[in-house]
């Protein structure tokens, strides 16, 4: 050792992966030989840009939403492969909801009135933002997980009063992800998941009564983009993280 | 369920950081480790404690190889698109690394994805993962022999093309 370079053994020495012993007669070389002293230098500067330049990478929203959504189904039919799983403490008990939504339609008519008049910062918009930042928690994104319009529009059939439009937007760089059904404004609404890049678009729509049309208006709370539009008497919200710029064009293909 | 979600779930960036450096594309990388995670839970009994990131980097390592396998008959060489490396996009990387200029940071990356796999993945693991030699190994499957060699020679790759080569100090 003592008339030999280190070299090979610079960089495990660095890492302090060497026998103490090794690591003891290699610091004693570096002190007499200049050569092996710069080449450990060069080897510290590498070890500390390839730590300080390469970057931890952040897994996209839509990839844990995925990654849920799958598990839940593997747990889902086949409870007996584990133990019971705790489902979602928020789990929406559904004769309770069909006895809501029978007094919903009976006094939507009375709710289309008053609800006529919600503008941008109406609680509404709040309760929307709130239920997306919900859904991105474990396991909330979405209670129906697929890609197929022709799964996603018939499971909420039998949930809600009305059948939420669901097209496919997938070439337009807007995959579905799923349904969910949630309780906003005090009713319960379809949700339709629809993701962009890493971003997770939630799409709130629930029926508003026959008039009174309005186009999408934009607006931004907590950092997140919100879109409000009336259509065809369904009231819509869709909400993301994604840019408004997107976002608007999002809502102009869903329409 | 709850004891994955509490141990696994977590390591999600490390999965997908180091499957990001093994199969470059973005939505591939992504479709790993939605496989990783499946597979994860199905053998979640076979994870005997302690840390689960050597476990959890070991099945994101072997799908990685598997998929870049069943991908190797239609590209033949995994491209590198600078795009998609050059800048971090979603801004939500380290902060610690602003230290360093977004050049740097391109010519290291670019420099890390022409080493061979085995190399890079062994500076991924070591810097990226702070991982020992001996999880190395135990991810890798490879001697602790063969762990040291392969940093050192990827290490000294890295220094060539990043300039830093023996005996001219930068």
């Amino acid at each position: 050792m003592n008339s030999a370079h280190v070299g090979e053994q610079l960089s495990a020495y660095v890492d302090g992966e060497l026998p103490p012993d090794v690591a003891l007669e290699i610091a004693d070389h570096l002190t007499s030989c200049a050569e092996c002293a710069r080449d450990y230098e060069t080897m510290l500067t590498t070890v500390r840009l390839a730590r300080e330049g390469l970057v931890r990478e952040h897994a996209p929203d839509v990839l844990r939403a995925r990654i849920r959504a799958s598990l839940r189904e593997e747990t889902g039919p086949t409870v007996a492969r584990v133990a019971p799983s705790p489902r979602r403490a928020w789990r929406i008990p559904w004769n309770v909801v069909a006895a809501a939504l029978m007094i919903a339609v009976v006094s939507s008519g009375l709710t289309i009135v008053a609800g006529n008049r919600r503008a941008s910062d109406s609680p509404v918009a709040q309760e929307v933002l709130a239920s997306h930042i919900r859904s991105l928690m474990p396991e909330h994104l979405t209670d129906v997980r697929s890609n197929d319009t022709h799964n996603v529009k018939p499971w909420f059939n039998g949930r809600l009063d009305f059948s939420p439009t669901v097209p496919r937007l997938e070439e337009q760089g807007f995959p579905l992800l799923g349904g969910r059904v949630d309780y906003v404004n005090g009713r319960s609404v379809a949700v339709v998941v629809y993701g962009r890049r890493q971003h997770v678009i939630n799409v709130f729509s629930w029926p508003a009564g026959p008039d009174g049309a309005t186009a999408p208006s934009p607006q931004t709370k907590n950092g997140y983009n919100l879109e409000h539009w009336r259509q065809d008497g369904v009231e819509h919200w869709a909400v993301s993280d994604l840019n408004s710029a997107e976002l608007r064009q999002f809502v102009s293909l869903l329409r | 369920m709850e004891s994955f979600e509490r141990t696994v779930m977590p390591l999600l960036d490390d999965a997908y950081t180091l499957a990001r450096h093994l199969v470059h594309d973005e939505h591939d990388a992504q479709d790993v480790v939605q496989e990783v995670y499946l597979r994860a839970w199905r053998h979640y009994a076979s994870f005997r404690g302690g840390d689960a990131r050597p476990w959890l980097l070991t099945i994101v390592r072997n799908c990685c190889y598997t998929m870049r396998r069943s991908t190797r008959a239609s590209r033949d060489t995994i491209e590198y698109v600078d795009e998609e490396h050059g800048v971090p996009s979603g801004g939500q990387q380290s902060a610690d690394a602003g230290a360093l200029a977004d050049s740097n940071r391109a010519e290291l990356r670019r420099a890390l994805d022409q080493l061979a796999p085995e190399f890079r993945e062994a500076i991924v693991l070591r810097e990226l993962q702070d991982l020992s030699y001996k999880e190395i190994a135990r991810v890798t499957g490879a001697p602790i022999g063969t762990v040291m060699s392969r940093l050192a020679r990827a290490r000294r790759q890295l220094q060539q093309a990043l300039g830093l080569g023996a005996g001219e100090k930068s």
